[in-house]
């Protein structure tokens, strides 16, 4: 052989591998579709913020196959008993944001609520004609207690003692212990307990390793066809859409919904400019400055700066109370106050994020609940430094961020006080060195040259655990060097495994949030309840979730059980929320900064009537299964 | 022959425990990361999900047992090698159950089909070019690509891919940005699909070329102008040789050795895949597959991922090493 033909033969051989292996790659599929059966008066285009879905003919959501899950799988084919809007719900089709969905009404419980039952609605269809019933969410509980594994049977083999049907339509519940909060797992927030179709999976042998391809649809659309590299899904509506809940609640006008993903930032905002999306679960705050000044048919949450949607989620800095350096509460206060608000807001979001000084996020009703009816408590709010006492709220904090961008976004940010405030928060804490001083020396610290050094003789130093990228990342980082700038040698550390470790407990301070809610709904539970000291895991052992400073308090404790005595509906569940709001301000276990806030934008080039802060009727971010609601609500630009 | 022979078996020994020892560390290095497959699908099950706290415990506990992750590493290394032999490398945990290798064969051919293409022409054009610029050193026009591909090269290849995706994708919005292949075509052996693949290819091959060009483009030259200075191309000259045979014939045929053992491990190290180039233009392959299994702490895959192209590189040099002696007398001599 010589060079020549060498040359000739490699290019040769890896042409055909790779043309037969393309090939091959498709076979798992059938045909695409022809873009012309896709007008775009008929056809939206959304944003899926996953990666290159690995498995994509995998559709079994009660296993963690690979398959993607906001690929329009679980908004718009899934369904179970409620849903709970993170922001307001559509007015008269929800009830204080919550959804009946394939319950006709809300959980029923006894007195002691060691049982739930609940109604279900009938005339409900499955894609293929069978109707749904009782059996159906039966099967669904009594599989998922007896294989673990599947995605909700830790919660279903921990809490449920006995799941009957006592007819056709009615479901009856028997707990393991009481639980006012049961009800939960079959709500939706980002998503929920999805039902499963008895008829199908009780034919399957080896549900673990069922594809379940192609799924059966609850919800409106059904799978039209896919990518068989995993980037891209196109779902029908069903000709008989008035048989799923979403008959109660209204027609979705697109005929299709494609979900894409695996799009980079840059990508995405060149393709919603070319008019290839209409919905964008999230860019940069840079790249979303950009595209609304740049193209007046693209809209955010909010009609002018900051444009994000605050998530129900809150970034705060988590202390590890386990560490001896974070057990006195008066240094955690004094890092709070150690902190600049205003370069916070600026170093994470460019200005636009919305701030809480209190552990509740600043989005969805709680504005409304929360923050407006605490805001007298937090401006007469007193800390003791041991020195005197002080006043550390400062309520025109979001006003001040508001003033310092007017000048480079000029109009588009808000000059209504309320608007400003819903926008960019209520206020947050002044930054008082002289107090955080106080409040370190009241604790033993003393201080050498610019360093605090801790009652033992050694310097104040600990290391801020910080995730890769995005803006909680810079968060990290800017609040790293306020502290360091104060004094203390807080070092941020880039973590590639922060998730991990969060959960080990094997760190000193973390960037990241121990509060999630409902969003849409007053009670707190949803991240509360696992604040419970029972649950709170040993030095070394991994903590089962939410609350990673692992605060132990008895008047937590005490607040908790309370709720859990409580209906979700009941108004003294706001009130006990209003005490923890109070307990953690004493307190302090963790710093509340501010909402995450999410850069999910909207074209109204080819569809208009998208949620805004104006009409806040559902969650705009693309992932949620809520989001099924917006395409009731949407029409097509003619 | 029979010296030839020995040197083939000496060879494939040293193939088989370069592969050994090289899918042993990756082994190692994947298992001792600190990321748990575990922890990452309970994080994605749970996160924004309201999870009671038992559950997530019960959860953990099933997973564990499931993905068999809680088994001393020196049995997992055995089984490994095992399955290994078996043609399987397991389960992969971010898609579990589906075989790791699945997740492998469905990602290469993107990522084959499109390095091994661009290196090749990258290869050529750069050699080629190269070549003629060591030779007629003079040229302006060679001297000018000399220029040129001194300016590249040093560029970050993430500039020049970003500088296209502008170009082409924003302010003159000609070609495709995003994915292999286009949504209104039915995959199979016909034009539209394999024109769509192609023009999906074109932006991401370019970057490739574009920055890998100057670097063959360099070599090439230098190891021509060391060529020209030999007495037998001064002999083929003054015997009045023509320049294109002497350039094809003896030049550019004599300083290729090198650089084919320079092609023979880009080929081989298509196999990493590349990615930078498949995030920027969201391509689908083995080096987008590669950082999920990582972030994922998925170690099967990681590890299906390792071996294929640890064994990919090996192969290549094995290949070129077998060929060199003859393709090349001294080397055959010696």
């Amino acid at each position: 052989m010589d060079r020549r033909s060498f040359m000739l033969g490699t290019a040769a051989g890896a042409l055909l591998i790779s043309a037969k292996g393309l090939a091959f790659a498709q076979e798992a599929e059938g045909t695409a579709p022809d873009l012309n059966n896709f007008p775009r008066n008929e056809t939206v285009i959304v944003h899926n913020p996953e990666g290159v879905i690995r498995n994509p003919s995998w559709f079994n959501i009660w296993v963690n196959g690979g398959g993607g899950w906001s690929n329009g799988l679980h908004q718009l084919t899934m369904d179970t008993l409620w849903f709970i809007d993170p922001d307001a719900g559509i007015p008269e089709k929800s009830e204080n944001a919550i959804y009946y969905s394939l319950a006709e009404g809300p959980w029923e419980y006894n007195a002691d609520f060691t049982e739930m039952t609940v109604k279900l609605r009938q005339g409900i269809l499955w894609s293929d004609g069978v109707e749904f019933t009782a059996d159906d969410v039966v099967y669904t509980v009594q599989k998922q207690m007896e294989t673990p594994g599947l995605t909700w049977s830790g919660a279903f083999s921990t809490q449920v003692a006995e799941v009957t049907a006592p007819d056709k339509y009615t479901v009856h519940f028997k707990l393991q212990a009481p639980n006012s909060r049961f009800h939960g797992t079959f709500c939706v927030r980002w998503n929920g307990a999805w039902i499963m179709p008895k008829h199908v999976f009780e034919k399957v042998e080896d549900i673990l390793s069922f594809d379940y391809n192609p799924p059966l649809s609850l919800g409106p659309y059904t799978l039209h066809s896919s990518d068989p590299n995993g980037t891209w899904y196109v779902w029908e509506k069903r000709a008989d859409w008035d048989k799923t809940t979403m008959g109660l609640v209204g027609e979705p006008k697109p005929k299709y919904v494609i979900y894409r993903n695996n799009i980079s930032t840059d990508n995405r905002l060149i393709e919603m400019r070319n008019g290839n999306l209409d919905m964008i679960h999230d860019l940069s705050p840079e790249g979303t400055f950009s595209i609304t000044k740049d193209d007046p048919q693209v809209q955010g949450w909010f009609p002018g700066f900051p444009y994000a949607h605050p998530d129900p989620t809150l970034p705060m800095m988590i202390f590890n109370h386990q560490n001896p350096k974070f057990q006195d509460k008066r240094v955690r206060w004094a890092l709070a106050l150690m902190l600049d608000a205003k370069a916070m807001s600026m170093a994470s979001y460019r200005g636009a994020a919305t701030l809480s000084a209190i552990s509740i996020p600043p989005t969805g009703t709680h504005p409304r609940d929360y923050h407006a009816p605490l805001q007298d408590y937090l401006i007469n709010y007193e800390i003791d430094t041991g020195t005197r006492k002080v006043k550390p709220y400062d309520p025109t904090i979001g006003l001040q961020i508001a003033e310092m961008v007017r000048p480079q976004f000029g109009d588009q940010v808000p000059t209504d006080e309320t608007a400003i405030r819903n926008s960019f928060g209520y206020g947050w804490w002044k930054q008082d060195l002289e107090a955080a001083g106080e409040l370190l020396t009241a604790a033993g610290f003393t201080k050498n040259g610019n360093q605090w050094m801790m009652p033992d003789g050694q310097p104040f130093a600990f290391s801020v655990m910080v995730p890769q990228e995005g803006v909680i990342g810079r968060l990290g980082v800017i609040v790293a060097q306020l502290w360091a700038q104060a004094g203390v040698q807080a070092t941020a550390e880039i973590a590639t495994d922060s998730w991990d470790r969060q959960g080990a407990g094997n760190y000193e301070c973390n960037i990241a949030w121990a509060v999630e809610t409902w969003g849409g709904h007053p009670d707190i539970s949803f991240f509360l309840d696992s604040y419970h000291s029972e649950f709170v895991a040993d030095v070394g052992a991994i903590q089962p979730g939410r609350n990673w400073m692992r605060w132990k308090d008895e008047r937590l404790d005490a607040i908790i059980e309370k709720v859990r005595a409580v209906d979700f509906n009941d108004p003294k569940s706001l009130e006990y929320g209003h005490e923890f709001v109070k307990l953690h301000l004493d307190e302090m276990p963790n710093i509340p900064i501010m909402s995450y806030n999410v850069f999910s934008i909207q074209s109204n080039r080819y569809w208009t009537g998208w949620p805004n802060a104006d009409k806040p009727y559902a969650n705009p971010v693309t992932n949620w299964a809520n989001a099924k609601y917006i395409f009731t609500q949407i029409t097509p630009v003619s | 022959m029979n010296s030839y022979l020995w040197f083939v078996g000496k060879r494939t020994l040293q193939l088989l425990a370069v592969i050994f020892f090289g899918v042993s560390a990756t082994f190692l290095v994947t298992h001792l990361s600190p990321i748990s497959p575990v922890e990452a699908v309970l994080g994605r099950m749970t996160a924004r999900s309201n999870s009671a706290p038992e559950a997530i415990i019960a959860m953990r506990a099933a997973l564990t047992e499931l993905y068999g992750v809680d088994e001393p590493i020196l049995n997992q290394y055995f089984n490994f090698w095992l399955r290994l032999f078996r043609g399987d490398l397991g389960p992969s945990l971010l898609a579990f159950p589906t075989p790791a290798m699945v997740l492998v064969g469905r990602a290469m051919p993107w990522t084959v089909g499109l390095l091994t293409l661009a290196t090749l022409i990258t290869f050529v054009v750069g050699n080629f070019l190269g070549g003629l610029a060591g030779y007629y050193q003079n040229n302006r026009l060679l001297k000018a690509f000399g220029i040129v591909a001194i300016g590249i090269q040093p560029v970050p290849y993430y500039i020049v891919a970003f500088i296209l995706l502008i170009i082409f994708g924003f302010l003159w919005p000609v070609l495709p940005i995003s994915g292999g292949f286009a949504m209104n075509v039915i995959p199979g052996w016909n034009w539209p699909f394999i024109s769509s693949i192609l023009q999906h290819a074109i932006l991401p091959a370019a970057s490739l070329v574009l920055v890998g060009f100057g670097g063959w483009f360099l070599g090439m030259r230098a190891l021509v102008s060391n060529v020209v200075t030999e007495d037998y191309v001064t002999y083929a000259e003054l015997a009045g040789v023509e320049h294109s045979t002497i350039v094809n014939g003896y030049v550019i045929r004599n300083a290729l050795v090198p650089q084919l053992t320079a092609l023979a491990m880009a080929l081989g190290g298509v196999f990493s895949g590349t990615v930078i180039t498949e995030q920027v233009f969201n391509y689908p392959g083995l080096g987008s597959l590669l950082i999920d299994a990582v972030n994922a702490g998925d170690s099967t895959l990681v590890l299906a991922v390792s071996t294929v192209s640890v064994t990919a590189v090996a192969l290549a040099i094995f290949i070129v090493d077998l060929l060199h002696p003859l393709l090349d007398p001294r080397v055959r001599a010696e």
